[in-house]
């Protein structure tokens, strides 16, 4: 029953998709766009398709998901540095937020010429840019659950002999993982822009990098092969932190 | 008053008399002052002497904001209390422990954890292996009549199986002290009693000391020795009424009952009542 539900939301959830591919269709077709600036949805499916096969796309891409993993790492152990010391000492917790707050609105984009000046053209700066970019919807998101624990789960830890400090791994992170994996899926999203856009300002690799050299020289069919890269990328870790967030908390309320 | 209290005890489950050592649980000029956002005070409990004897179940009674929850958090170690004493067996409460097992009326499951891992969590918390502490949670939540819903999470069972697995979780560590906060009141009428009677079994064989909140006259008279009916702005308590009815008591034969149905009306004209007039 859910899994005909299920499926069923999936077919509907495609429509809006088809639709898109359809009207960048007819733009075409009716000769609205010139194909020159606007390559046939057809032609990049399968300039994408053929580039699976060829491995210097796929070093592009390697390289894009490594800095997207390594960024993201990154982030999730700022986050539970922060989130650990905040949970420990009303200090610590007090002196944080407003900081968290005042960086969280900072474009970090806008720091990238600075990093790549300190710390070259390599993989380092755009690394830190992915983490500095996702680091913030997390940390705010946890922040959040982590606030919002129902006292009466730390009493009940508390009561069955559980310390002040014991219920911080016990209760707090548990009852917080939620906010957590949530502040992670937009995380994930703000990291793919990001990363890409890092890659398409100053980069020899990487998908962005592709999407420049490709305009470079006009080649409009790949131009797209890029984007649609990191939309499947995007996609397929979304499902990935769904499919972490299904078994994590099996015993929570669905989040959809 | 004074006649029910003279009266020769019923039963076997008769109301624990006059112990010689100290009370299980001792409350000694209790208040609770709140500040209120305007920067006033709000006192919320007024000087609290209530004593309660080792394996005897008191019911707190009382109207809507009388403290009733306050008083149970302050004997619980869960929110000191702005003046007077609490102690536990003669020794001062500092902070919660396991002696003290609360069940609330929002049940407060770990909902990352199956109804097992819940039962479980206070007898690991106490060093039991994984694998004592599930063989002895398995008996707990049999006991409690829920066999087979092991694997479940709390979020898949209704709020009566919710109750009965805080209830199993807090069994499970072994508390001389029970405290429960309305731990029916979220429940329809029908799934209360049965788990009105389930209690009163557990209670009646291993006789721990239950310091239970209530708003339910009835419910307060099945269940007690003593009933101390408390009033409101400020939290006092008004009186204690012993409750003279034998036990093991049953729902059918007290209904019929006329010192039942005499403690209920009684009851029922207290908390009514003005609070100024008690005072
Ligand atoms: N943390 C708090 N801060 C401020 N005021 C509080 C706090 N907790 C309780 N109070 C106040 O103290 C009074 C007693 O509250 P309490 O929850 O103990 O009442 P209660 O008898 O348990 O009520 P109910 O039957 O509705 O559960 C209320 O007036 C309430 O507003
Ligand atoms: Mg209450």
């Amino acid at each position: 029953m859910r899994a005909v539900a299920g499926s069923l939301h999936g077919l509907v959830g495609l429509a809006p998709i088809a639709g898109l591919v359809l009207a960048w269709q007819v733009l075409l077709t009716a000769g609205w766009v010139p194909s020159a600036l606007l390559p046939s949805p057809g032609a990049v499916l399968a300039r994408t398709v053929a580039s699976l096969g060829d491995p210097a796309f796929l070093g592009h891409l390697a390289s894009t998901l490594y800095r997207l993993a390594a960024g993201f790492a990154i982030a999730l152990a700022i986050v539970f540095a922060l989130g650990l010391a905040g949970a420990t000492s009303r200090i610590a917790d007090a002196a944080l937020r407003p900081v968290i707050r005042v960086l969280a609105p900072i474009p970090k984009i806008a720091l990238y010429p600075a990093l790549i000046l300190s710390l070259g053209f390599d993989d380092a700066p755009k690394i830190i840019l992915v983490a500095a970019d996702a680091l913030f919807p997390i940390l705010l998101a946890t922040y959040g659950g982590a606030g919002a624990v129902e006292q009466k789960l730390l009493w009940s830890a508390r009561a069955a002999g559980t310390s002040r400090a014991g219920t911080i791994l016990k209760v707090v992170l548990p009852a917080t993982l939620p906010s957590i994996l949530t502040g992670s899926r937009i995380a994930l999203v703000v990291a793919c822009i990001v990363v890409f856009l890092a890659e398409m300002i100053t980069s020899t690799d990487g998908l962005g990098y592709l999407l420049v050299r490709s305009g470079r020289a006009f080649q409009t069919v790949d131009m797209f092969v890029p984007l649609l890269a990191i939309s499947a990328v995007g996609l397929a870790l979304d499902g990935a932190l769904a499919a972490a967030r299904r078994v994590l908390l099996r015993g929570f309320p669905e989040e959809e | 008053m004074s006649e029910a209290l003279s009266a020769p005890l019923a039963g076997r489950g008769a109301p624990a008399v006059p112990h010689p050592g100290p009370p299980m649980i001792g409350m000694a000029g209790v208040t609770k002052t709140f500040k209120r956002r305007d920067g006033g005070t709000h006192l919320a409990l007024d000087t609290i002497d209530l004593d309660v004897a080792p394996g005897e179940f008191v019911s707190i009674l009382g109207p809507s904001g009388c403290g009733k929850s306050t008083l149970l958090y302050i004997v619980g170690g869960f929110v000191a209390p702005s003046g007077g004493k609490v102690t536990v067996s003669g020794d001062p409460v500092t902070g919660p422990g396991p002696d003290r097992g609360p069940v609330f009326q929002e049940f407060a499951l770990f909902p990352w954890k199956t109804v097992l891992g819940n039962v479980a969590y206070g007898l690991r918390e106490g060093g039991l292996s994984r694998r004592d502490a599930e063989a002895r949670a398995g008996e707990l939540i049999e006991r409690v009549g829920l066999k087979g819903y092991e694997r479940f999470y709390p979020q898949a069972l209704s709020g009566g199986m919710k109750q009965r697995v805080a209830i199993a979780r807090t069994l499970a560590y072994g508390p001389k002290i029970l405290l429960m906060d309305e731990p029916f009141g979220a429940l329809d009428a029908h799934t209360r009693i049965k788990l009105q009677n389930q209690l009163l079994e557990l209670w009646e064989r291993d006789r721990k000391t239950v310091l239970f909140v209530t708003h339910a006259v009835d419910e307060a008279v099945f269940l007690s020795d003593r009933v101390a009916v408390m009033s409101r702005q400020p939290g006092r308590i008004k009186e204690v009424v012993a409750i003279d009815l034998p036990r093991p008591r049953h729902r059918d034969e007290l209904l019929l009952d006329r010192r039942y149905q005499r403690h209920v009306i009684d009851l029922e004209r207290m908390i009514e009542d003005p609070p100024d007039l008690a005072s």
